[in-house]
């Protein structure tokens, strides 16, 4: 009786387990079929669930503009160099808090850093578009962003790294050290390939913020330099409201997120719940 | 993992050797000049003052100040004491807002943690195989990975009232008989967190599955032994082991929720008539576009001071469970 009562109460599980996996891919599967759709078509009363015809050429509509490539390219450029940053900036701070905790200003530092991702970014903005105003002459350029990135990317990589740090024995190191190697050559050849795959992660991670970043890129950006998430509304925007062009745009914009994570799973989860939680 | 100060974390297993062997290990340790983990730490610390903690002074100061934007290219402003945080408080819009926003964090980030929690433990308790647990995961686990801003805007288009997806998919499963307004003022908040649930379950969903693929095997062959009922396992076994782990969840989304306002840019930019404004969305507003540098800025310290009440809380709370996770 106890056990076939389970039996729907699991069935009734895997069915929602199902509808919830639908309901996850759906605005996916929407957003490739409306990329292919013909405007009079996305316009039409009566929503279809395929294209009467598959508009390849939309896809020649959308990469023939410069912009529009210009936009994927400086995304790319921006995530790019802020990832690369934001991790070495991250990996000096982790590495001084896991070896050195007491004279890099132990607990209370690595916290105090970590708070700084968590912050609403909301009080920064203004103080810092006239800072880049002045130091810059504009606000419209790469260097802007991938400096602001830093605010959210360079405190999760510095906890991250930290949290690597201390997993890799400090015991070799110290064995190294005995054995003559310079602090320098111990942390080259001892260390870092331990951290390498956690390092690895954090990148990942950084990399998708920025690459998704949208508020600071609203702001500051947009004639010069645009990044993929201020294109995209570009197209809906004008008299004409291109939707399917828009919605064929970011599913190439967001493949490259898409693809990495689904590869990469096992090593961001630990990142994703700070370190917390091993994937 | 290490507790980050030997003194406070290793304590238990350090408190035989006398304070002089600790001394002389601790020293021994450090071979590499004080210098070197200071100037390590140094160039980070550095750029957070430049671009956390400058900003945030500024800030501060002109939230005590009438300032606009000619009037600070000018630095003609004056100190008007406490008038842009009165300002804030008795503003209808800001009270509108704040209440906004508990709607949107309750159904948003709790809802999102229940949610994500229930299909991660359903999902290891159902699905038998292997392959299809992972299969189905990556797939509940894709929206994660797109940016707020481009799914805000696919699902406005999804939700269009008149020849949206949604209300034909509603209208074809008989749900509905009419279109429904999905960006009126009783339903535009309401269209933005669904989108929101759509896109962040996933977070609480993917940390709690690897927390609970983490649990040994052994603790359920036990209880099994015993003859524990399921329901017993999940509320004395599963649920108090994934505890901590369930608690950073909603930790780290709440705090992204309290502060990420992108949707409601693309979606639907507070409107109608106000109806889905978050006060994050206002103090940007204000700043950004309508040049009222000092009421931005009151709107930003406000907002930054609750945030700061709740990051210390939810820190402290994450330095237990490291401690714990250290020791055990």
């Amino acid at each position: 009786m106890r056990d076939r009562h389970y039996k729907l109460v699991a069935t009734l599980m895997f069915v929602f387990l199902g509808l919830w996996t639908i309901i996850s891919l759906f605005p996916y599967y929407f957003q490739f079929i409306t990329g292919f759709k013909g405007i009079e078509e996305v316009n039409r009363i009566t929503p279809t669930f395929w294209p009467d015809e598959f508009l390849w050429s939309n896809l020649d509509l959308v990469f023939s503009d410069e912009t529009n490539v210009a936009a994927l390219l400086d995304t790319l450029l921006i995530a790019s160099a802020n990832t690369a940053l934001a991790v070495f900036l991250g990996s000096l701070a982790g590495y001084a808090l896991a070896r050195f905790p007491r004279q890099a200003g132990g607990e209370n530092m690595a916290f105090w850093i970590l708070s700084n991702r968590m912050f609403p970014p909301v009080a920064i903005l203004l103080p810092m578009f006239r800072a880049f105003d002045t130091v810059l002459g504009s606000t419209d350029n790469h260097l802007s962003l991938i400096i602001l990135y830093l605010v959210f990317n360079m405190p999760l990589a510095t906890w991250l790294m930290m949290v690597f740090f201390r997993d890799a024995p400090r015991e070799l190191e110290e064995a190294a050290y005995l054995d003559g190697y310079s602090p320098l050559r111990a942390f080259f050849k001892v260390t870092l390939p331990q951290v390498v795959p956690g390092m690895m992660s954090v990148a990942l991670l950084c990399w998708i913020f920025a690459w998704n970043e949208y508020l600071f890129a609203n702001m500051l950006v947009g004639s010069n330099v645009a990044v993929n998430t201020i294109q995209m509304p570009g197209f809906v925007q004008g008299a004409q409201k291109l939707w399917n062009l828009a919605a064929l745009f970011s599913f190439v914009a967001v493949l490259p997120p898409v693809i990495l994570f689904m590869v990469l799973r096992r090593y961001m989860v630990r990142g994703l719940s700070l370190g917390v939680v091993k994937g | 993992m290490a507790a980050v100060d030997p003194k406070a974390g290793g304590g238990a297993q350090t408190s035989e050797f006398p304070e002089w062997f600790l001394k002389k290990k601790r020293e021994r340790l450090l071979i590499v000049s004080r210098w070197v983990p200071i100037s390590l730490i140094g160039l980070p610390v550095l750029v957070l003052l430049a671009i956390v903690i400058y900003p945030t002074i500024w800030m501060f100061f002109h939230a005590f100040h009438n300032t606009t934007l000619m009037s600070l290219t000018r630095d003609r402003y004056q100190f008007v004491w406490f008038d842009n945080f009165e300002n804030v408080f008795t503003n209808e819009r800001f009270l509108n807002s704040v209440v906004n926003l508990v709607q949107y964090l309750v159904f948003g980030a709790v809802l999102e943690v229940i949610l994500g929690t229930a299909i991660a433990l359903m999902l290891f308790s159902v699905v038998k195989w292997n392959w299809m647990r992972t299969v189905l995961l990556i797939c509940m686990v894709v929206p994660l990975m797109l940016p707020p801003a481009m799914t805000g805007l696919i699902w406005l288009l999804m939700l269009t009232p008149h020849n949206g997806i949604i209300n034909e998919i509603l209208i074809i499963t008989g749900l509905t008989t009419e279109k429904i307004e999905w960006f009126s003022t009783s339903l535009s908040l309401w269209s933005i967190t669904f989108a929101d649930i759509w896109q962040w379950t996933s977070l609480p969903l993917l940390i709690v599955y690897a927390g609970r693929a983490s649990l040994p095997q052994s603790i359920y062959e036990a209880a099994r032994v015993d003859g524990a009922s399921r329901w017993k396992v999940l509320s004395r076994i599963t649920l108090p082991m994934l505890k901590e782990v369930i608690a950073i969840a909603f930790i780290i989304r709440f705090m992204d929720a309290y502060k990420y306002v992108d949707k409601i840019y693309v979606m639907t930019s507070g409107g109608p008539a106000e109806s889905s404004e978050l006060p994050v969305y206002i103090a940007y507003q204000r700043g950004i576009r309508d040049f009222q540098v000092g009421e931005a800025a009151g709107y930003a310290i406000v907002i930054f001071a609750v945030a700061a009440v709740l990051v210390t809380l939810f820190l402290k709370y994450l330095k237990k469970v490291l401690k714990a996770q250290a020791i055990a």
